[in-house]
């Protein structure tokens, strides 16, 4: 039992680390994903809300400032790039659908956890790089952001990651039966973009359709830890958060274990 | 020896959608699919012992390639059942894939943006082996392959021959017991495909794998195969050793020939018997050029009993 553990260890470290040094391979790549597109989002976003901000008469909408919204603006679409998975799913319907996924099915690892640590370890490395982009806008703008509180929070966007990454095996599970999968993607990502309060802050949106969204896990994504670390709410949606989540991956985890089964049984191992 | 591998009755039928030619059919099929089935692999049985290169040859479609995945787990047989190393492969246990390992030879299997060096450790984390044993295994079979310049090298970077011989370490690093080879060779230069057939003689004498090959090129068979297992149409057509399938045949001479009127050399395979037949045949075809007659090799041989059985089946 102990060797086992310590060999699930071994073996998910060393894929986390696959995960960071063949994106490291690509400097140029790694750089614009980094920092380059980053900054660009944080610019656009400011530029957005500073001009809806010309129109507002008190300089509030919806009871929150300009520097609420500003401080949401900043750190929205930084979060959001973290928990969007799309270039791990594409990469892991691609497998199934052209049957390199042979490769790892031939080979005492699972799809899963290959994908998953890959992706954590590329997220993690992302996250320690492009993390400076908000943080020297928050204290240049002089926003209301908290920064004692962002390691919880961070903490929550990594386990929120692993609720993504179900989604993204079970889209790819997809391809056994259907082959290309590509606009169930778009499909979901939309939705998140939308769900996770990314697109409009949740506080925006009809009191029942905001009530709804925070009783989902998505909020988790962005909403959430955004709304904690800027003040707006306190530790306990934090919990309940955490606690979405949780049952959440229990749930999506028993239709990816049954997607799972009947899809490698149909499989035909394509192109092998 | 034991038996490593035993199957009995496998098969496997693939449905797949049959999609007539034009834009209307298109439409149609967008709400009214029609399926068809194939055979790919009917009433499969065989017993492979360890220490055994197993030659499988067939036609292109006649069921390799589906033999190969079912008895490494990739996919679910339709019928019968196989056992690898006392295993049901499709349950893919992990102490089951630890002993076996996967080459297709069109495919990579090692990661394409890191040196081999990097993918061999992974693999070492994969197969929880032993990193000092691991590193020695690599250094040893780099050595027997004439390959340890390019270890430290981008994969991408490398030929096609340095990559299969990158690909075959890679698919020994944790020492399987079965090892199933599909095209290992295909598209290398002569040298190189020479020096894998001469590394996977010596690999099978010293550390006694099963291992079961498939190639389009015969000399790896002949010069391999300890046992021939003829597939055609999902059938296996014949199974036991070369010798004993080139004393089986008949065929023993091939005279070529080219007409006057022609550049290309015509081909024609027979026994003793059919000497007036065959010669009779070339007379009508035109005024002969030029002439020869040679012993038959098992390629040729092969390829005739191929050709006889899809069109009998």
């Amino acid at each position: 039992m102990k060797t086992s553990f310590i060999a699930f260890w071994r073996r998910n470290l060393a894929l986390a680390n696959l995960g960071i040094v063949t994106n490291l391979e690509y400097r140029f790549n790694f750089i614009i994903d980094a920092f380059i597109q980053p900054i660009l989002t944080v610019g656009i976003e400011v530029l957005l809300w500073l001009a809806i901000f010309k129109t507002a008469p008190e300089g509030k909408i919806g009871g929150f400032s300009r520097e609420a919204y500003l401080a949401y603006a900043v750190w929205a679409p930084f979060l959001g790039r973290i928990t969007i998975s799309w270039m791990y799913e594409s990469m892991m319907a691609e497998e199934v659908a052209s049957g390199t996924i042979n490769t790892i099915l031939s080979r005492p690892v699972s799809f899963f956890e290959y994908y998953l640590s890959q992706m954590l370890g590329y997220k993690l490395i992302t996250t320690i790089f492009s993390l400076m982009v908000p943080v020297v806008a928050s204290i240049y703008f002089d926003l209301p952001i908290q920064l004692s509180r962002l390691p919880l929070a961070l903490l929550l966007i990594m386990y929120y990651l692993i609720l993504v990454h179900m989604m993204s095996f079970l889209v790819s599970t997809l391809g056994f039966y259907i082959t290309r999968v590509r606009s169930f993607t778009i499909l979901k990502n939309l939705t998140l973009l939308l769900l996770s309060g990314e697109l409009v802050p949740i506080d925006l949106m009809p009191k029942f359709l905001a009530k709804l969204f925070l009783l989902l896990p998505f909020s988790s994504g962005v909403y959430v830890p955004l709304a904690y670390i800027s003040g707006r709410r306190e530790i306990d949606l934090m919990i309940s958060g955490y606690t979405t989540i949780t049952w959440s991956i229990f749930i999506l985890g028993g239709l990816c274990i049954l997607c799972w089964q009947r899809g490698v049984r149909q499989y035909t191992g394509t192109g092998a | 020896m034991g038996v490593v591998i035993q199957t009995e009755n496998l098969g496997r039928v693939y449905k797949t959608y049959s999609k007539k030619e034009g834009l209307l059919n298109s439409l149609k099929g967008f709400y009214n699919r029609e399926y068809i089935e194939k055979m790919a692999l009917k009433d499969a049985t065989l017993n492979i012992e360890s220490g055994k290169i197993v030659g499988l040859v067939g036609s292109n479609g006649a069921g390799k390639t589906t033999l190969l995945k079912i008895l490494s787990g990739l996919i679910f047989p339709s019928s019968g059942t196989a056992t690898v190393l006392g295993y049901k492969p499709w349950e893919r246990k992990n102490e089951f894939l630890k002993q076996i390992s996967i080459l297709l030879g069109q495919k990579n299997q090692l990661w394409w943006d890191i040196t081999p060096r990097d993918s061999y450790s992974l693999l070492t984390k994969i197969y929880d082996l032993d990193t000092n044993v691991a590193k020695k295994r690599v250094d040893d079979l780099a050595h027997l392959l004439n390959c340890t310049h390019v270890l430290d090298t981008q994969l991408r970077r490398l030929s096609l021959g340095e990559r299969m011989k990158m690909e075959i370490i890679g698919s020994l690093l944790h020492a399987p017991k079965v090892l199933f080879l599909d095209e290992p060779t295909i598209g290398l230069d002569i040298v190189a495909q020479s020096t894998i057939r001469d590394f996977l003689e010596v690999y099978v004498k010293e550390f006694q794998p099963a291992i079961i090959l498939t190639s389009h090129y015969m000399d790896d068979i002949a010069q391999l195969a300890d046992q021939l297992l003829l597939i055609s149409k999902g059938q296996i057509v014949y199974d036991g050793t070369v010798d004993h399938f080139m004393q089986k045949s008949d065929l023993k001479k091939k005279l070529i020939y080219r007409l006057r009127n022609s550049t290309e050399e015509q081909e024609k395979i027979f026994n003793s018997q059919e000497l007036p037949l065959v010669l009779a045949e070339m007379a009508q075809a035109g005024e002969v050029a030029d002439i020869k007659v040679e012993e038959v090799d098992f390629e040729d041989v092969i390829h005739s009993f191929l050709a006889k059985e899809s069109s009998t089946r």
